[in-house]
């Protein structure tokens, strides 16, 4: 497959606190969608902040169309901006809340140059358009618009400069459910019109099997478990992701709970980060870290991915 | 709108008319807010009066001559009357001509130390807080340095210095009052950098500059301009202050705090010299206060105006 993104190994920390612990990522040429799942405090969006150069990476490498990420300046950085955008979590906070909306859409054309500004507006209304939003909100300044308004209008900017990659954390989860699903419906579209690729960071397993070809299940820092999604959701290997997959609550489904409450920062074991919350845990999973390893058709981090493993009654 | 509408267009329209908000700049948020704070109506209205006042002195007054250097030795002292309202001062000068002109040297004297103090202010602060590090370090200590001193008192030693005028006094005052803005300029901006839209700024490829001048000024001066509008009554004051002690203006200029303390030892004997310029000081004052209570109660987030 051709290579749009390449995350390979990539540590990252909080001064002397690391974080992210080796993760590797792949992003084919669009339309493509990666899923990152996990809960908060994964590291999820500390990778996405790296891959868009807002967070400094520690050890590893990020490659983009061949180009080395890291090593980025001047007018090759100024491409990388125009190729990879980021769709925030909470469009509120994304938005300046002194602009308009005209001024916010228009922003990337006028710093890359890209479009006269005589057309600007026309080019707004356009992108609005695309978005499903009408042009008479141009005028307004983001606290008169609704959250799935000021969401839309974040991804009508980010789509300004036509990327090739998008980022999008957790796009929906600020956004009541009717909402979620237009935006849904609109990254749906995209990715087929713009032959989109895009990483969706999200905890919502039902929002990464609709829009990700494959995912990657991130425990504090770590891969859990990576491959096809439909393998991931039908079939997991890695109890975490189990775990997560009984997590969803379907009606008249039986399911187990997570077993135990995150420890949080701190407190991390010797051998593998999850065997603390792990409900298969052997005395080995305190001790060694497990690697990622190929089982089944897509790679798992558990010493015992190979067995059928069934919950104590 | 151009091309065609897509199926998302009648849901958008829908959510439109969930919130059919007014168009309403940031800057000023209407009148509508700005008559829920009575206080903010009045204070504008009476500032706006003293404005107009000191701007039309040399028309609306009965002896505009009076405002410099003139003597009526024979007119000394009169008792307030219906050729003199406010009375007349020591040399026979007209006292409401003067308070009238008074409001121009006093106006003056807020607005070269609000524009000094701001620039300075804003500047320093900014650049520390946007792009914090050893720079941040640097120039809050200095900040700091200023800080520690006794503002009156560093005014005060500051005005002595130089030669005693209503500008120098205006000067000096600045000297001591950009530190606040410049504490205030960088707890903004250190915040504004942390928010979404600074991010978004920069994946979006803004320039440092751009994203200083186009998002971190505009969000960060706000409370800057309410502090002003908080801070003009007391520049009044402090101008008045360093006047009194004849720091600053010098006769024969028209300013307030001069009038107080030259119609000092005759408050007994001609309490109009010193009552209506006082007065003059306390209305101001307080109007100046009124429009920035006013403004802080109107931009409080608090107040759910976002």
């Amino acid at each position: 497959m051709n290579a749009l993104l390449t995350v390979n190994d990539v540590h990252l920390a909080y001064g002397e606190h690391e974080v992210v612990h080796g993760v590797d990522l792949h992003v084919p040429v669009g339309p493509y969608g990666l899923g990152i799942i996990g809960e908060s405090g994964s590291g999820k969006t500390t990778i996405a902040r790296a891959i868009l150069k807002l967070h400094p990476v520690v050890s590893g490498s990020i490659t983009f169309a061949g180009a080395d990420v890291l090593a980025l300046k001047g007018s090759d950085l100024s491409t990388y901006r125009r190729e990879v955008q980021m769709v925030f979590q909470d469009g509120d906070g994304a938005l300046d809340p002194r602009m308009s909306v005209l001024s916010s859409v228009s922003e990337p054309l006028a710093i890359h140059g890209i479009v006269p500004k005589s057309q600007r507006r026309e080019r707004v209304g356009d992108l609005l358009d695309e978005v499903g939003l009408t042009a008479d909100l141009m005028s307004r300044f983001p606290h008169q618009l609704s959250g799935g308004q000021r969401q839309r209008v974040v991804l009508a900017r980010a789509l300004a400069l036509e990327p090739r990659l998008l980022v999008l954390d957790e796009p929906t989860s600020a956004l009541d459910v009717t909402v979620q699903e237009r935006v849904l419906q609109l990254v749906e579209r995209l990715r087929e019109e713009r032959k989109l690729a895009y990483v969706l960071i999200s905890h919502n397993l039902a929002v990464v099997d609709r829009l990700c070809e494959s995912s990657v299940v991130l425990y504090e820092g770590t891969v859990m478990e990576s491959g096809s999604t439909r393998d991931l959701l039908d079939s997991p290997r890695h109890p975490y992701t189990r775990a997560l997959r009984s997590a969803v609550p379907e009606i008249g489904v039986h399911r187990s709970a997570l077993t135990r409450i995150s420890t949080g920062v701190g407190t991390s074991p010797a051998g593998c980060t999850y065997s603390e919350r792990c409900p298969f845990a052997l005395d080995i999973c305190r001790k060694e870290v497990p690697a990622l390893l190929e089982v089944d058709g897509r790679q798992v981090a558990c010493h015992r991915a190979g067995e059928a493993m069934t919950l104590p009654a | 709108m151009s091309g065609p509408v897509p199926d998302l267009a009648p849901l958008a329209t829908s959510d439109a008319s969930i919130m059919p908000g007014r168009r309403r700049s940031w800057l000023w948020p209407g009148w509508g807010a700005a008559k829920r704070v009575p206080l903010l109506v009045a204070g504008l209205v009476l500032s706006a009066l003293i404005i107009i006042a000191g701007v039309l002195a040399p028309w609306i007054t009965p002896y505009p001559e009076d405002a410099g250097a003139v003597v009526h030795p024979t007119q000394a002292l009169l008792a307030p009357s219906a050729a003199h309202w406010f009375g007349t001062d020591i040399v026979g000068r007209d006292v409401f001509t003067r308070v009238v002109f008074g409001a121009r040297v006093s106006l003056g004297i807020v607005v070269i130390v609000l524009v000094v103090s701001a620039v300075v202010g804003l500047s320093i602060g900014l650049a520390a807080g946007f792009f914090g590090g050893w720079l941040d370090a640097v120039l809050m200590r200095v900040t700091d340095i200023f800080l520690a001193f006794p503002a009156l008192l560093l005014s005060i030693a500051l005005a002595a210095v130089l030669s005693p005028s209503a500008l120098h006094a205006a000067l000096a005052i600045a000297f001591t009052w950009w530190p606040w803005y410049a504490r205030l300029a960088r707890g903004q901006a250190a915040s504004i950098r942390r928010q979404g839209y600074s991010d978004a700024a920069r994946i979006l490829g803004a320039s440092r500059t751009r994203q200083l001048v186009r998002h971190v000024l505009p969000n960060a001066s706000t409370p800057v301009f309410v502090q002003m509008s908080l801070d003009a009554a007391g520049i009044i004051l402090t101008a008045a202050t360093l006047s009194y002690l004849g720091l600053g203006a010098q006769d024969p200029t028209p300013e307030w705090g001069l009038m107080v303390a030259k119609g000092q030892p005759l408050a007994t004997t001609a309490w109009w010299v010193i009552t209506f310029p006082g007065l003059a000081i306390l209305v101001t004052a307080v109007a100046f206060n009124f429009v920035g209570d006013g403004l802080q109660s109107v931009f409080d987030p608090k107040r759910g105006r976002r």
